[in-house]
């Protein structure tokens, strides 16, 4: 097994994934909405970057447009999706809450995810795009590229990290808690419940958007396999097992479950059929980790532990 | 899991979409669109029977049970073991499997479900993510790639006219009656069901009116796993079954249970065929592969006009 190159896959992995699990953790463990639709963000990103930067299509492709900008317009443009998608989902589910919001995100994930598997003319359907460019390719030369996208992508998420970290612990941080644990009290100090549930998806869309671009850049595909409501689950399974509300949490509980998958996938495997099996052994794994951390919560009570006494 | 697996009613052969579509005369569309509503009822009997028993469970637990669709893959699948791999008649090997995958449901039921009830239905909603994730992942470990299908008789499909109708349709459109008819008259006339009826609106006053509620508890889960082996079968016997099946009919029948309202049986009945022939209607404008988006318009429909669905109880949704 080469170590380093799991420690940087690892890496980059679970840092674009944690950016997401912060933002699942802004919108769910601080402001309480369940958004089971998270892929959604994250796919539309990706899929504006690529169709912001790849080159004009040639006569083997059935994609329509192609703009070749350069990657920062791109970047820019995934995080413009991401607020325009937010804006489309958010609006109407202002008034939904509890499982009628997570039932209509994860309808909207849906549906945007049949658009992109059926629609020939907007990423070549089912067969997607491969081979796509990654951003400073030859003039990163004094160091290896795979290091260096990881430590762009670590930095990426730190930068995350550190502005959800202070929007948390300032006053409209507070009012966000006060939305999921007593709304009443919220609106009775003269707020708008309604209004603060789009304002959390408005300003953490852009940054799960922005990882798809990122995600892109790491797997130089654009596929609609890559962007199923499984990514939406494995963000959730790390968010219930580092403990929501914390986003100290969040980042342990995604690179908790990027190692463990990345250590399966490691394992040399003899015949096809092994490696299947230890594909779905890793799914059940998966959802037995959520079944009992939800049950006895052992992250969470000590994230709850220590702001009680912090 | 892949969510890209809707294959779940195989699409008539020479009723593709061609470039001529235009062309057609007029009697031509008029006998497409009947043929197409004769597979909306196919489709909305199968997904009658995939429903009720979530929306009960719905009504009378109080949460969405995502894993109801892993349910039906394993209930499909140890049918398909016992028919194809053991030689059993097919009827025995669908019993039996019924009845295995009522066990199923109520072990889960208690051994996942119940001591997490406190916490509330959110939470009992994403661990029956986790569950599914769980069942999907020992099916397809124990299983493997491939495509499944039952040894039974390939019955030719009869015209009425120039409408086809296969004959398996017939028998899955009255065994969803039988379902349906069934539920309501367990439901309504056995002391039991009543028991159900008394906890699904007031638990603790039914616990304080002496009512077993353990025995209430139990029962629903052992009609709803019996549900959900029925809909796996159903799933074998009108196509060829993959692991992957199941995900795209969770997705489907969360469509069915909205629209008819959550917490609604006999919603169930009508939005079954609403959404069922939704869905194969919408193959007039649009290729096969938009089947889910027009379930999900529907639900995104129904949520932001009418959240308490068609036949809904009073319950807030905003």
């Amino acid at each position: 097994m080469n170590w380093a190159q799991l420690v940087t896959t690892v890496v980059t992995v679970g840092s674009i994934l944690g950016v997401v699990t912060l933002v699942l953790n802004m919108q769910y463990g601080h402001a309480g909405m369940i958004n089971f639709g998270v892929v959604a963000y994250f796919a539309a990103g990706a899929y504006t970057y690529v169709l912001l930067t790849q080159s004009p299509p040639s006569s083997l492709d059935q994609y329509v447009v192609g703009l070749d900008l350069p990657v920062w317009v791109g970047f820019l443009g995934a995080a413009l999706a991401g607020l325009v998608f937010a804006l489309v989902t958010g609006w109407p589910t202002l008034r939904l809450r509890g499982e009628y919001l997570a039932l209509t995100t994860f309808a909207f994930a849906e549906v945007f995810h049949s658009f992109i598997l059926n629609e020939q003319r907007f990423a070549n359907g089912t067969r997607g795009l491969v081979g796509l460019e990654r951003p400073l390719r030859d003039q990163i030369t004094f160091v290896d590229y795979n290091v260096f996208f990881a430590a762009a992508a670590l930095l990426f998420l730190v930068i995350v990290y550190l502005i959800f970290e202070r929007i948390v612990r300032s006053p409209y941080g507070r009012a966000l808690e006060a939305l999921r644990d007593e709304e009443l009290a919220l609106i009775t100090v003269g707020k708008q419940s309604g209004r603060f549930r789009l304002e959390v998806f408005l300003f953490t869309a852009p940054f799960a958007a922005m990882a798809g671009a990122f995600y892109i850049w790491y797997t130089t595909l654009a596929l609609p396999e890559l962007f199923t409501a499984e990514v939406t689950f494995i963000v959730w399974i790390a968010l219930i097992l580092g403990g929501e509300g914390s986003n100290r949490g969040a980042l342990i509980g995604i690179f908790l479950v990027v190692v463990f998958e990345e250590l399966v996938r490691a394992i040399p495997f003899t015949t096809v059929r092994a490696a299947q099996i230890a594909a779905e052994v890793e799914v059940a794994a998966l959802g037995l980790l959520l079944i009992v951390f939800l049950r006895w919560q052992p992250f969470s009570s000590l994230a709850r532990m220590r702001r009680r006494t912090g | 899991m892949q969510s890209n697996q809707h294959a779940a009613w195989p699409v008539a052969g020479g009723l593709r979409h061609g470039a001529n579509r235009g062309a057609i005369e007029p009697t031509g569309r008029i006998v497409r669109v009947t043929q197409l509503i004769v597979f909306g009822i196919g489709s909305g009997a199968f997904l009658l029977i995939a429903t009720l028993g979530f929306a009960l469970v719905r009504r009378v637990e109080g949460f969405l049970n995502i894993a109801h669709a892993e349910l039906m893959s394993i209930s499909a699948f140890i049918t398909w073991y016992f028919n194809v791999k053991l030689g059993w008649h097919f009827l025995l090997a669908a019993l039996v499997s019924i009845a295995v995958t009522a066990l199923v449901a109520l072990v889960i039921a208690r051994l996942v479900y119940d001591p997490i009830k406190h916490l509330g239905p959110a939470i009992l909603l994403i661990s029956s993510v986790g569950v599914a994730f769980l069942l999907h992942g020992t099916t397809a470990a124990v299983v493997g790639v491939g495509i499944f299908g039952f040894e039974i008789p390939r019955l030719a499909a009869f015209s009425l006219g120039e409408v086809f109708v296969a004959p398996y349709r017939i028998v899955l459109l009255g065994l969803a009656a039988v379902c349906a008819v069934g539920l309501a008259l367990f439901l309504n006339r056995t002391r039991t069901g009543k028991s159900i009826r008394a906890m699904s609106i007031n638990r603790d006053l039914a616990a304080s009116r002496g009512v077993d509620i353990t025995a209430a508890s139990r029962a629903t889960w052992l009609v709803t796993g019996v549900l959900a082996g029925l809909g796996g079968v159903a799933l074998g016997v009108l196509g060829t079954l993959t692991t992957d099946l199941a995900f795209g009919q969770i997705l489907v029948i969360l469509a069915v249970a909205i629209v008819a309202g959550l917490g609604s049986l006999y919603g169930v009945i009508v939005a079954a065929f609403i959404v069922g022939m939704a869905m194969d209607l919408s193959q007039l404008v649009l290729p096969g592969g938009y089947r889910p988006v027009i379930a999900f318009a529907l639900v995104i429909l129904v949520l932001l006009i009418r959240p308490q669905g068609l036949v809904g109880s009073r319950e807030r949704a905003t």
